[in-house]
């Protein structure tokens, strides 16, 4: 165990470390000043600064220089951005909450849906559930995430006007900034009216968190399904009717856990397909979060956001998914075992 | 045969025959030429609407061009480029998975885990960070799609080697003095032909899709062209009077998307039947 521990963190420092040093090199390959691209600041600016004693170590090699790029990074100092002048780490860390929270309430209204669904299809195989449910997961699979959203748009903001067109809150409302999650920085604020801020935040996410979790749904319901199908014709299963237990216990001690097993490392897999729809619907929505504030920054040539941002997102990305595989590794006897085999 | 009994499968099928032609003929089906603006043809509806008429079936956009010949090459460049990009991503995938597959060590466990982290970065970061330096364009975002697609065809490649490589009959071939080229060229390559297939539609959907929303994103495809996705993006302005503006050109995306996905699901059920049987 503590084997396969040292060789998954071993594997994330290695990613992450390749990670940072593209980030690095991509002040490089963009266009302008690597110096201006890493800092955030016009080379005028930097000269001036540089005469009032502050040291660049742009004059050492590469090496050097992304050594002094790391520590800058670890200190919490991205630089700041071309557009805004703001420093990049408070932007970071202002907007990827809001991205990490639309994903998380997306993600579990598919687990919600889709779960229950895939088993319902499984155990109805090759019947009118099954097929219905497998055609209407196709259509949700199929739909491009932004025009679903267009359309959703028109449809429930602009003709019905259920819901608002676009944001994260109303104006009106002022919460103060405690952990970047928009529904617990509610609760957790003093403001006087609690209960009308929750339901307008809630009202604001509905949308975007249905448009993403349409295309996750579908694929959690595949996955589930394929897998208690597999599971349910397996030897072990035919062994437990044998001994004369009722359908309803051969689903429930046998089937549950082992179809659940290998599904997480698929769902592991969807993660960047989430994150990337996520970004589609933020831009489209207005959500204040990463992939709106990216698409913003190539619009506005702000290379400095696009490193930092890209570093982050990827880190989070890196670190999410090999933390599941490091938990799967950890939790299945059988998956290690196989997995020995084949090494 | 699997297939030829899935008639959901055979209709998706005809669909993906039907996008086919359409990419290929499309300037003899297209009644207007996409790009004619005419003034004084703005925003009228689709014929099946009371205001529409005969001469624009699918009506006209808010600069006057007819929307079925725009949606026709909307579908020839969504669709025809993304043909293109998945053979590309193909060829190069096939031959890196190739050499994953058949070294050892080191070199495939370096090789392996490159690909683990580029397959871990959401396709449109990687299309984001290739345009922040080339610039926004169609072709630098056909660059980044490609480069997006090659690692899943490197890992089921490398994967079926390595499976196959384990078998009796390659290690006949070995025995009788092949080559590692000659034992991927001769025997492992021509067993590749349906997973490469089934691998090749789910690239193909990925593909529509990243096209068509870096074209919406405004990094892919620019204004005037008649990218379905660009074309989403120009509907925007006046969706609130003409709806159809964007509900037809999503809607042909739609429909590609299912036609493809049908055909996809249905090779990869019949593949997975005959290997059970």
């Amino acid at each position: 165990m503590s084997n396969v521990l040292f060789r998954y963190t071993n594997l994330i420092l290695v990613t992450l470390f390749i990670l940072s040093l593209l980030s690095f090199l991509l002040a490089y390959l963009f266009p302008g000043q690597a110096i201006e691209n890493l800092t955030g600041l016009r080379i005028d600016e930097l000269t001036e600064l540089q005469s009032s004693q502050i040291k660049y170590a742009v004059d050492g090699n590469m090496f050097i220089q992304y050594w002094h790029y790391m520590s800058e990074l670890f200190a919490g100092n991205w630089g700041v951005s071309f557009s805004s002048g703001l420093p990049l780490y408070e932007d970071v860390s202002y907007y990827l909450p809001a991205s990490i929270e639309l994903s998380a309430y997306a993600l579990f209204l598919s687990f919600f849906i889709g779960l229950p669904l895939g088993f319902l299809a499984a155990l109805r195989h090759h019947r009118l559930t099954d097929y219905s449910l497998l055609s209407i997961s196709l259509l949700g699979y199929s739909v491009p995430v932004f025009w679903l959203a267009l359309i959703s748009i028109l449809v429930f903001s602009l003709q019905l006007g259920w819901f608002p067109l676009s944001g994260r809150i109303s104006l009106v409302f002022e919460i103060p900034k405690i952990t970047g999650f928009i529904l617990i920085d509610i609760l957790l604020s003093d403001s006087i009216d609690k209960h009308a801020a929750l339901i307008d935040a809630v009202r604001h996410l509905i949308l975007p968190t249905f448009s993403i979790a349409i295309v996750t749904t579908t694929l959690i319901l595949r996955i589930t399904r394929r897998s208690v199908i597999e599971t349910l014709n397996s030897e072990f299963i035919l062994a437990a009717y044998a001994r004369g237990l009722t359908p309803r216990q051969v689903l429930m001690r046998h089937g549950v856990r082992n179809a659940l097993i290998p599904i997480l490392p698929l769902l592991a897999m969807q993660f960047p397909t989430l994150l990337t729809n996520a970004m589609i619907v933020e831009s489209i929505f207005s959500w204040p979060g990463i992939g709106n504030w990216l698409i913003q920054a190539i619009y506005q040539q702000d290379y400095p956001a696009i490193r930092a941002g890209m570093l982050a997102v990827s880190a989070l990305v890196v670190v999410f998914t090999m933390s599941i595989d490091l938990s799967i590794r950890l939790t299945d006897p059988k998956r290690r075992r196989v997995e020995r085999v084949a090494i | 045969m699997e297939f030829k009994n899935n008639h959901i499968a055979v209709v998706g099928l005809f669909c993906f025959a039907f996008f086919l032609i359409i990419t290929i003929f499309c300037p003899l089906l297209a009644p207007f030429d996409p790009n004619m603006q005419q003034i004084g043809d703005l925003l009228i509806p689709p014929a099946w609407d009371l205001n529409g008429g005969i001469s624009h079936l699918f009506g006209t956009d808010a600069l006057g061009r007819d929307l079925l010949s725009r949606i026709i090459y909307g579908c020839r460049m969504t669709f025809g480029i993304s043909l293109l990009l998945v053979l590309i991503a193909m060829l190069l995938g096939v031959s890196l998975g190739a050499l994953a597959g058949m070294s050892t060590g080191f070199r495939s466990s370096v090789l392996n885990h490159t690909l683990d982290s580029i397959q871990a970065i959401p396709t449109l970061l990687i299309a984001i960070i290739i345009i922040a330096i080339l610039g926004p364009g169609l072709v630098n975002s056909m660059w980044a799609i490609a480069l997006a697609l090659i690692p899943q065809f490197v890992h089921q490649t490398r994967d079926f080697v390595r499976r196959e490589l384990s078998k009796e009959y390659i290690m006949a071939a070995k025995l009788d003095g092949a080559s590692q080229l000659h034992i991927f060229a001769r025997s492992i390559f021509p067993n590749m032909g349906e997973m490469l297939v089934v691998q090749a539609t789910l690239a193909l959907s990925v593909s529509i899709l990243d096209i068509s929303a870096l074209g919406f994103l405004k990094l892919g495809a620019q204004a005037p062209s008649s990218e379905l996705g660009a074309m989403l993006l120009e509907g925007i302005e006046v969706a609130y009077i003409a709806p159809w503006t964007i509900a037809l050109p999503g809607g042909a995306l739609f429909m590609m998307m299912i036609s493809i996905n049908l055909v996809g699901d249905g090779l990869r059920s019949a593949l997975r039947n005959r290997l059970l049987h």
